[in-house]
């Protein structure tokens, strides 16, 4: 543990033809506990709000993209450690 | 052909159907229910979605009580909306996983069937770039606004069919200055009743979504959720 490789991505999904999606919220801090499946974060395209679940049950440890800034689909947004 | 349930809930506040749509939404995801589409019509309301500005909402909260209009931030994307009687609403809670759709196709699937239940009245409506919704000209004649937590959504599209002139402007519709509410009763010249969109509109949504509907009672579905 404690290693770079040990933290797991949190990737914003393939959602068709949507080229770019703003980061609407996190929904857990930097540091906080996160369960496996747990909503961490949420993104919106077209109107849609599209809910990214935790990788793994972990800390949040990184957040790479802030409220309201835009992401795209395959891009590593934040990685949780698991622990 | 896909099997998708189809209830009516008739007319119906927001937060009851709202939570009726939460509960089969975690149904669905379990597996323990196919997919739903719920038509109805709400009770007077503003929505705030998850980009919304409450600055859009024209109308001073004195003038939202006298005509009784409800107001509710939710979880689904897009501005302020207004839902009220005379306004069809459909909700699916669908697994888009398993409908081999991805969250744009979902998107564009919700406008063609406004477009297509519009056509079966004579109205060529259309989409704006950018602007997600049924359009015809400047006029808006449906909303989407959707929510999708592990791949099965949640809110859906609204068709104005013959909104209270009164209502819609309380609202600045989707944050688009200059933009318009308009219904199909309008468009078509005659009124137009809820009842006849729903069925152009359900009839439109097996088609898009080479679903077969299966009617079953608000009711029966209210009570699978406890």
């Amino acid at each position: 543990m404690g290693r770079k490789e040990d933290v797991v991505d949190i990737v914003v999904p393939e959602l068709g033809e949507v080229e770019e999606v703003k980061l609407v919220r996190w929904l857990k801090a930097v540091g906080e506990e996160v369960e496996a499946g747990e909503a961490v974060a949420e993104v919106e395209a077209d109107k849609a709000v599209f809910v990214i679940e935790a990788p793994s049950t972990g800390i949040l440890a990184e957040a790479h993209v802030s409220e309201g800034g835009s992401t795209r689909p395959g891009e590593i947004i934040g990685r949780v450690k698991p622990g | 052909m896909r099997t998708v349930l189809h209830a009516d809930l008739g007319r119906i506040a927001y937060g009851p159907a709202l939570a009726l749509q939460r509960r089969l939404h975690a149904l669905r995801r379990e597996g323990w229910i196919p997919d739903v589409v719920l038509s109805l019509e709400h009770t007077p309301v503003i929505t705030i979605g998850r980009q919304g500005d409450e600055g859009h909402i024209l109308a001073p909260p004195e003038e939202l009580a006298r005509h009784e209009v409800e107001v509710y931030p939710v979880e689904r994307g897009g501005d302020v909306t207004y839902h009220g009687p005379g306004q069809l609403v459909l909700y699916p809670i669908l697994h888009l996983r398993e409908a081999g759709l991805d969250l744009h196709r979902y998107v564009w699937n919700l406008e063609e069937v406004m477009i297509r239940a519009a056509r079966r009245f004579g109205v060529e409506a259309d989409r704006r770039p950018g602007f997600p919704g049924a359009w015809h000209g400047s006029g808006k004649l449906g909303s989407v606004g959707v929510h999708v937590r592990g791949w099965v959504t949640l809110h859906g599209l609204a068709l104005n069919v013959d909104l209270h002139p009164d209502l819609f402007p309380l609202i600045v519709p989707c944050g688009i200055a200059g933009a318009r509410a308009v219904s199909l009763s309008t468009l078509v010249g005659r009124p137009v009743s809820v009842a006849a969109a729903r069925d152009a509109a359900l009839a439109a949504f097996a088609d898009v979504f080479g679903a077969n509907l299966l009617p079953v009672d608000g009711e029966v579905v209210a009570r699978w959720t406890g």
